[in-house]
C-alpha cells in the first residue's frame, strides 16, 4: 500500500466510481446516441435511476442522460442507506417495485434496525454500503432493463413545443433527444460552488463540473429559484487510524434484508467505530472560526439544521464538550474512511488539525477534505403533486433541484416523477400518493404545499399519521399500487397478500389459545393474543408461555405492533379516512383566476401562490383559515357550472 | 387545521348576541333530534313531526346532574329536507340574554354535538342546495362576515391575562412536544428515555393549570356543581319564614336533599340556571335557650364551603349584642344581609349593617311574610352565586368555543399524562399531545408548522 498523502486542492482526480473500462456497457455509443424516446431522465443520480428504471419497466423507452456513467447512483455523501423516516421511504419503494431496498441489499456491508427498544413506528433500516458496488449494482440492473438506454453528454436546454409543453432536450453538442416527457434531475449541480475554507470551486462534486447552462434554461422557463447549501465530512485513509482507541460498533446478527424480495444478503458485514471529540477539538475550531466561509461570511445558502457542520455545534452549543463520531468504511476494496459527524467547510489544514486532535485520529491521514456547496434549487409550490411544473407540461424535476436533501427523498421522488412521466406518455391518470398511505406522500405533499427555509429532509414527526406508516407494513399500504401501475409482478402481490393472510390467521390461532403466565393464578382465560397486548407481551415471548409462535420473526412483529398498538392505529385510521374526504374535494384550476370574494385577504395570496388541488391541501397551506377553506367550498361549487340558471333568481 | 366535514352535528348560538326577548340555539345534523332530546325534558322529539313546537325544560345531559333544568324552552323541530340545512334541525327558544342560551348550548355541545365554525349553517344549507348558486357570493359573505366577528372576539383581541396566561400554556405545550419528538426521531442524537420525568411532569402541569382555568370561574363552578347557601341569624328574626318565602316563589325545586326533606331544613332551588341549596341552620332555630355564643358558633360552622351567606336580622327591633358579635365573624364571608319584617316600624337601619358590615354584598329591605322584597333578594343571590357570567368568565374563559377547545386540551394532555406513565413509546404520547396543541390553536390560532423543528433544533444537538 502506498502512503497516503494529504491533498492539496480540489483537482486531486475524481472519488471512486466505476471506472470506464469496467462500465457494462459501450460507452462510446452512449457518446452518440441521439433521436426519439418515450421519456428523457437528465442525471443518473438516485433520483434519476428511479426515474428511468419505473418508466422503462412500464414499457416505454427511456434515455437516461449522465455526464459520467460511470458516477451512476453515487453516493457522495455518507456510504449508508435507510435510517429513521428515510428507511421507511425506502421499505415504501421496494413494496411498489423501485429499486433501492435492492440495490442496498446487494451492496450492503452492515445492516441495523434502528430504535428496536422504541416504538413501532421508528424502528427503521438503515445500512452501510460499499459505494462502488452500489454503482456497479445499479448500472448492472439499469443496462439490464429493456427499454433503457444510456445516453452520455450534458444537457443544455428544454425544448418548448408551440403549446408550450417540454419536447425534448438540447446538449452541449447539439445533440438531441427528443420526448413528450423530460425528468431533471441534477442534483447539487445547478450552479453548484463548492467550499473548502476561503477557496471556492464552481461544481456540483468534488472533481466535477457544475451545470450552468441548464440552470439557466430554467430562469429562462420561468421558474423561481433559491439557494440551498450542503456539506460532506473528510474522508480519512483507512490505514491511518488507531481502531484500538476507538469503539467497535457492529451490525445486527444476524442482518436482516431492506428488501421485501430478498432472499438472503451476499455480502460479508463489517465494523463501523465511534469516536468523540474533545476539548483541544473544538479549541482548534474556535481558533480558526474566521476562516470557516460559513461564519466569514462567503456562504450564502441556507443550510440544514439536522446536519449541521462541526463548526455549528461549537458554536450553537457549547456547553457540550464533546461530540460523538462515526467512522465508515467506504466499501470494502476502498482506502476511504467516511466521518460521520465532522462535516465541515474549514480549510483543509484546519480541518486535519482537528482531526488529529481526536482519540483514536491522531495520526490520521485525510483523501479527501470536507466542503460545503452551495447550489440553485426550484422553488417547489411550481410543482403539482406529481412533481411536474404546473406550466410547462411534460417537465418534471425530482431530488436536490425541489429542495430536498439525502439520497432516499431523492429516490422517493425520482419514482414519482418516472411513474408519473410514463403514465402521461400513456394517456394515463396521475399517480399520487396521499399523506396517510406512505412517507412519499407526505414528502411530496410537503414539497409542494408549504415553504422551505432549509433543504427538506423526512422525519417521523411530519407524516401526522405516523402509526400508519411503519416500516413493516409498507408492502400492505403499497404493494396493490405497485401492482395496479405495473411494476409488482402478479407473483410478487401474491407473496404479500399471503404474508398478511399468515399474519391474520396467527391472531385468530392466539386468540383461541389460552395462556397462564409465570406467576399469575386464578381464572384462567388470558389469550395468547391478549397477553400479545400488554406491554410485557412479545410474539418471542410466545414461546415460553407453550404457545410457541408459528410466524418468522419480521411476521411475527408485524403482528405484534397490529395488536399491541390497535387503538392507536385505529383512531389514526379514523383520521385519516377524514382527511382522505377532504383530499378528495378538488378545487378547480379556474377558481385562482378568479374572484375570491369572501376569502381573507392573506389567503387569497397565498393560494394563488400555491394553487392547490384540493380543499385537504388549501387547508394545509399556512394563512388559509378554517373560514377560508369554508369559502373555498362554496367557490368550488359555483364553479362546477356557470351560475346561469340561478343567476336569473337573483336580486341584483 | 380542522376542515369542515359535514356528517357530525354542529350547534350554535344562531342569534346575534345582545339583550334581546329570545335567543335561538340551533343544532342541525344527522343526530340533531337526539342529541336535543338528551338535553329536553318534554315530549321525545325524536318522534316528533316535523315543523312541530315544543314546549318544555332544557336540561343538563351529563351524568349525576340529570334533571338539572337550565331554562324554560320551546323546541322547534325540523325534519330533513325541509329545514334550513336541509338536514335534521331543532331550535330552541330560551330565555334572552346570553346566559341561557349559552346554557343550553353547552348542554348541546355535552350531549355530542359538535360547535358550529363561523357561517356553517350557511355553508350546508348552500352544499345541499337549499342556496341556489347564484347565492354563492352571498354565502361567502356570510361565513367571512360570521368569521370576522368571531375573530373579533377571538383570544388575540381579548386584553390581559387571559391571553397571556393561554400564550404560556400554548408555548409550553409546544416545548413539551418538542421534548417528546426529539425523543422519537433523533433518539440517537438526543438519547435517553422516550418521555423523561420533566415532560411527564410538565404535561400534568399543564393539564391541571387548564382545569383550574376552566374550573375558576365562579359561573362554570357553579353550573356544574351548584352551590351551597347557608341562611343565619340569631332565633326569632325570620330565618324559617324567609326560607319557605325563597322556596315558595322559586319557580322549580329540583331536588330534596336526601335525609331532610321532611323538615325542610335544607332544599335545592334553581337560581338562573344553577341549583342552588338552601339551608336553614339548624340548631339555632330549635333551640330558643341556647347561649348566644354556642348559636353564633354554629352559624358559623355553616360557611365552609358557602358560595354566600344570607344573615337576616330583624330590623324592627335594635341590633343585640349577639347579632353584633354574629355580624363581626361573618364580616370575612359573602353575605347578603336581609334586613326582614320591613312591613313594621324600622329600628335598625340599613346604615347601621352597612356600619357593621362594610364588605357586604348587599343589604336587602325584605317582609317574609308578605313576600315583599323576595324577589329582589332572590335575583342578588342568583348574581352573587353565579356571577355575572362574562365578568366572571373574563378571568377565565368565556367564549363557549374557547372553553370547548380548552376542554379537550386539556384532556388530552390528561390522555398523553396517562400514556407516559404505562411506558408508551414517544410517538404514542406525541399523538395525544399533538391533539393537545390542535384544540388549543383553535384558541390561540397558531398551527403546528415548522415552530417545532425550530424548538427541537434549537434545544439539541441534531445531526452527525
Amino acid at each position: 500500500m502506498s502512503a497516503p498523502t494529504t491533498p492539496r486542492g480540489l483537482d486531486l482526480g475524481p472519488a471512486p466510481g466505476v471506472p470506464v473500462e469496467a462500465l457494462p456497457l459501450d460507452a462510446e455509443a452512449a457518446s452518440h446516441r441521439s433521436g426519439h424516446f418515450d421519456v428523457v431522465v437528465v442525471g443518473a443520480g438516485h433520483a434519476g435511476c428511479e426515474a428511468a428504471h419505473a418508466a422503462a419497466r412500464m414499457g416505454l423507452s427511456v434515455a437516461l442522460l449522465s455526464v459520467q456513467i460511470g458516477d451512476t447512483a453515487k453516493m457522495s455523501c455518507n456510504p449508508a442507506i435507510g435510517g429513521v423516516a428515510k428507511g421507511h421511504m425506502v421499505r415504501e419503494l421496494d413494496a411498489m417495485g423501485g429499486l433501492m431496498g435492492r440495490i442496498t441489499d446487494s451492496a450492503g456491508i452492515q445492516f441495523k434496525v434502528l430504535n428496536r427498544g422504541r416504538g413501532p413506528a421508528v424502528w427503521s433500516p438503515r445500512a452501510q454500503c460499499d459505494k462502488r458496488a452500489y454503482s456497479a449494482v445499479m448500472l448492472d440492473v439499469l443496462v439490464a432493463t429493456p427499454g433503457l438506454s444510456f445516453v452520455a453528454g450534458t444537457a443544455e436546454r428544454v425544448l418548448i413545443a408551440a403549446d408550450g409543453s417540454a419536447e425534448g432536450l438540447e446538449l452541449s453538442d447539439g445533440r438531441r433527444l427528443m420526448a413528450r416527457a423530460i425528468v431533471i434531475t441534477p442534483g447539487t449541480f445547478l450552479d453548484g460552488v463548492m467550499h473548502v475554507g476561503e477557496r471556492r470551486v464552481p461544481g456540483g462534486r468534488i472533481g466535477e463540473h457544475a451545470a450552468l447552462a441548464l440552470s439557466r434554461c430554467l430562469g429562462d422557463l420561468g421558474l423561481e429559484r433559491g439557494r440551498l447549501k450542503t456539506g460532506t465530512p473528510p474522508r480519512l485513509h483507512k490505514g491511518s487510524i488507531d481502531y484500538a482507541a476507538c469503539t467497535e460498533a457492529p451490525g445486527d446478527e444476524p442482518p436482516r434484508p431492506f428488501s421485501h424480495w430478498t432472499e438472503r444478503l451476499e455480502l460479508d458485514q463489517v465494523l463501523c467505530w465511534t469516536t468523540h471529540t474533545n476539548a483541544a477539538t473544538h479549541a482548534v475550531i474556535q481558533n480558526n472560526i474566521a476562516r470557516s466561509p460559513l461564519y466569514s461570511g462567503g456562504i450564502q445558502g441556507v443550510g440544514p439544521r439536522y446536519c449541521p457542520s462541526l463548526e455549528d455545534k461549537v458554536v450553537k452549543f457549547p456547553e457540550r464538550t464533546s461530540h460523538h463520531l462515526f467512522l465508515e468504511p467506504e466499501g470494502r476494496e476502498v482506502d476511504e474512511i467516511y466521518v460521520n459527524g465532522v462535516s465541515t467547510s474549514m480549510p483543509e489544514d484546519v480541518q486535519l488539525e482537528f482531526l488529529r486532535t481526536i482519540v483514536g485520529l491522531e495520526r490520521c491521514e485525510m483523501m479527501r477534505p470536507g466542503y460545503a456547496v452551495e447550489y440553485d434549487f426550484v422553488l417547489p409550490h411550481q410543482l403539482d403533486h406529481t412533481l411536474q411544473v404546473k406550466h410547462v407540461p411534460g417537465l418534471w424535476l425530482a431530488g436536490q433541484i425541489c429542495g430536498t436533501s439525502g439520497y432516499e427523498e431523492a429516490a422517493a421522488q425520482g419514482f414519482i416523477a418516472g411513474v408519473n412521466a410514463a403514465r402521461r406518455v400513456r394517456r394515463e391518470a396521475a399517480f399520487v400518493l396521499r399523506r396517510d398511505e406512505a412517507y412519499i406522500g407526505v414528502l411530496v405533499d410537503d414539497l409542494v404545499t408549504r415553504e422551505h427555509r432549509e433543504p427538506y429532509r423526512m422525519f417521523t414527526s411530519a407524516a401526522e399519521h405516523r402509526l400508519l406508516l411503519r416500516a413493516d407494513n409498507a408492502d400492505e399500504r403499497l404493494a396493490e399500487k405497485g401492482h395496479a401501475i405495473g411494476l409488482l409482478s402478479d407473483e410478487q402481490l401474491e407473496r404479500v397478500r399471503a404474508r398478511y393472510a399468515a399474519i391474520e390467521a396467527e391472531e385468530s390461532r392466539l386468540s383461541r389459545v389460552s395462556v397462564r403466565p409465570a406467576g399469575e393464578t386464578g381464572r384462567s382465560g388470558l389469550t395468547a393474543r391478549d397477553w400479545l397486548a400488554r406491554p410485557e407481551g412479545s410474539y418471542a415471548g410466545l414461546a415460553s408461555l407453550q404457545a410457541a409462535p408459528e410466524l418468522a420473526e419480521a411476521e411475527g412483529e408485524a403482528l405484534e405492533v397490529r395488536i399491541k398498538y390497535r387503538g392507536y392505529i385505529e383512531r389514526q385510521a379514523r383520521t385519516a379516512a377524514r382527511a382522505a374526504a377532504a383530499e378528495s374535494m378538488a378545487l378547480p384550476e379556474a377558481l385562482w383566476s378568479g374572484d375570491l370574494r369572501g376569502v381573507s385577504h392573506e389567503g387569497a395570496e397565498k393560494l394563488r401562490r400555491w394553487r392547490p388541488a384540493s380543499l385537504a391541501q388549501a387547508g394545509r397551506i399556512a394563512g388559509v383559515s378554517p373560514s377560508d377553506v369554508a369559502v373555498l367550498m362554496v367557490l368550488a361549487r359555483r364553479s362546477e357550472q356557470p351560475a346561469s340558471a340561478g343567476a336569473r333568481h337573483s336580486r341584483a | 387545521m380542522p376542515l369542515p366535514s359535514l356528517d357530525d352535528t354542529i350547534a350554535a348560538i344562531a342569534t346575534a348576541p345582545g339583550a334581546a326577548g329570545l335567543a335561538v340555539v340551533r343544532v342541525s345534523g344527522a343526530e340533531a333530534l337526539a342529541f336535543a332530546d338528551r338535553v329536553f325534558e318534554g315530549a321525545p322529539l325524536v318522534s316528533a313531526l316535523g315543523h312541530t313546537l315544543h314546549h318544555g325544560w332544557a336540561k343538563w345531559p351529563a351524568p349525576g346532574a340529570e334533571g338539572l333544568r337550565l331554562d324554560e324552552v320551546v323546541a322547534a323541530v325540523f325534519r330533513a329536507p325541509r329545514s334550513y340545512t336541509r338536514e335534521d334541525v331543532v331550535e330552541f327558544s330560551c330565555h334572552g340574554g346570553s346566559v341561557p342560551a349559552r346554557r343550553v348550548l353547552d348542554a348541546l355541545l355535552t350531549a355530542g354535538a359538535r360547535l358550529a365554525g363561523p357561517g356553517e349553517f350557511t355553508l350546508r344549507a348552500f352544499l345541499h342546495g337549499r342556496l341556489d348558486l347564484a347565492q354563492a357570493e352571498a354565502v361567502a359573505d356570510v361565513i367571512h362576515a360570521e368569521s370576522a366577528r368571531a375573530s373579533e372576539l377571538a383570544l388575540s383581541q381579548l386584553a390581559g391575562e387571559l391571553s397571556r396566561r393561554l400564550r404560556a400554556i400554548d408555548d409550553r405545550l409546544r416545548d413539551a412536544l418538542a421534548e417528546t419528538e426529539a425523543r422519537v426521531d433523533f433518539a440517537e442524537d438526543v438519547g435517553g428515555v422516550e418521555v423523561p420525568p420533566h415532560v411527564r411532569a410538565e404535561i400534568a402541569a399543564l393539564a391541571e393549570e387548564l382545569e383550574a382555568m376552566l374550573a375558576g370561574s365562579a359561573f362554570a363552578r357553579a353550573v356544574r356543581e351548584g352551590v351551597h347557601v347557608p341562611i343565619v341569624g340569631l332565633p326569632n328574626v325570620g330565618k324559617s319564614s324567609l326560607f319557605n318565602a325563597l322556596l315558595g316563589e322559586s319557580r322549580a325545586i329540583v331536588t330534596a336533599v336526601p335525609g331532610t326533606t321532611r323538615d325542610r331544613v335544607s332544599e335545592a332551588i334553581e337560581l338562573h340556571g344553577v341549583r342552588v341549596t338552601l339551608s336553614d341552620t339548624a340548631g339555632v332555630r330549635e333551640t330558643d335557650d341556647v347561649v348566644e355564643s354556642e348559636g353564633v358558633e354554629r352559624a358559623i360552622g355553616t360557611l365552609a364551603g358557602a358560595a354566600c351567606v344570607v344573615w337576616v336580622v330583624d330590623g324592627s327591633q335594635p341590633l343585640s349584642k349577639a347579632d353584633r358579635s354574629l355580624g363581626e365573624r361573618l364580616a370575612r364571608a359573602r353575605v347578603v344581609v336581609a334586613l326582614n319584617k320591613a312591613d313594621l316600624p324600622s329600628v335598625t337601619p340599613r346604615s347601621a349593617i352597612e356600619a357593621l358590615i362594610p364588605d357586604a354584598v348587599d343589604v336587602i329591605e325584605v317582609s317574609a311574610t308578605r313576600a315583599g322584597g323576595v324577589e329582589a333578594l332572590r335575583a342578588r343571590l342568583a348574581e352573587t352565586v353565579g356571577g355575572d357570567p362574562h365578568a366572571a368568565l373574563g378571568a377565565a374563559v368565556a367564549n363557549a368555543r374557547h372553553a370547548e377547545a380548552l376542554t379537550r386540551t386539556a384532556g388530552a394532555l390528561r390522555r398523553a399524562g396517562a400514556v407516559a406513565a404505562d411506558g408508551a413509546p414517544g410517538e404514542i404520547v406525541a399523538l395525544e399531545l399533538r391533539e393537545a396543541l390542535a384544540a388549543c390553536g383553535e384558541v390561540t390560532g397558531e398551527g403546528l408548522g415548522e415552530d417545532m423543528l425550530d424548538r427541537i433544533f434549537g434545544r439539541f444537538c441534531i445531526g452527525k
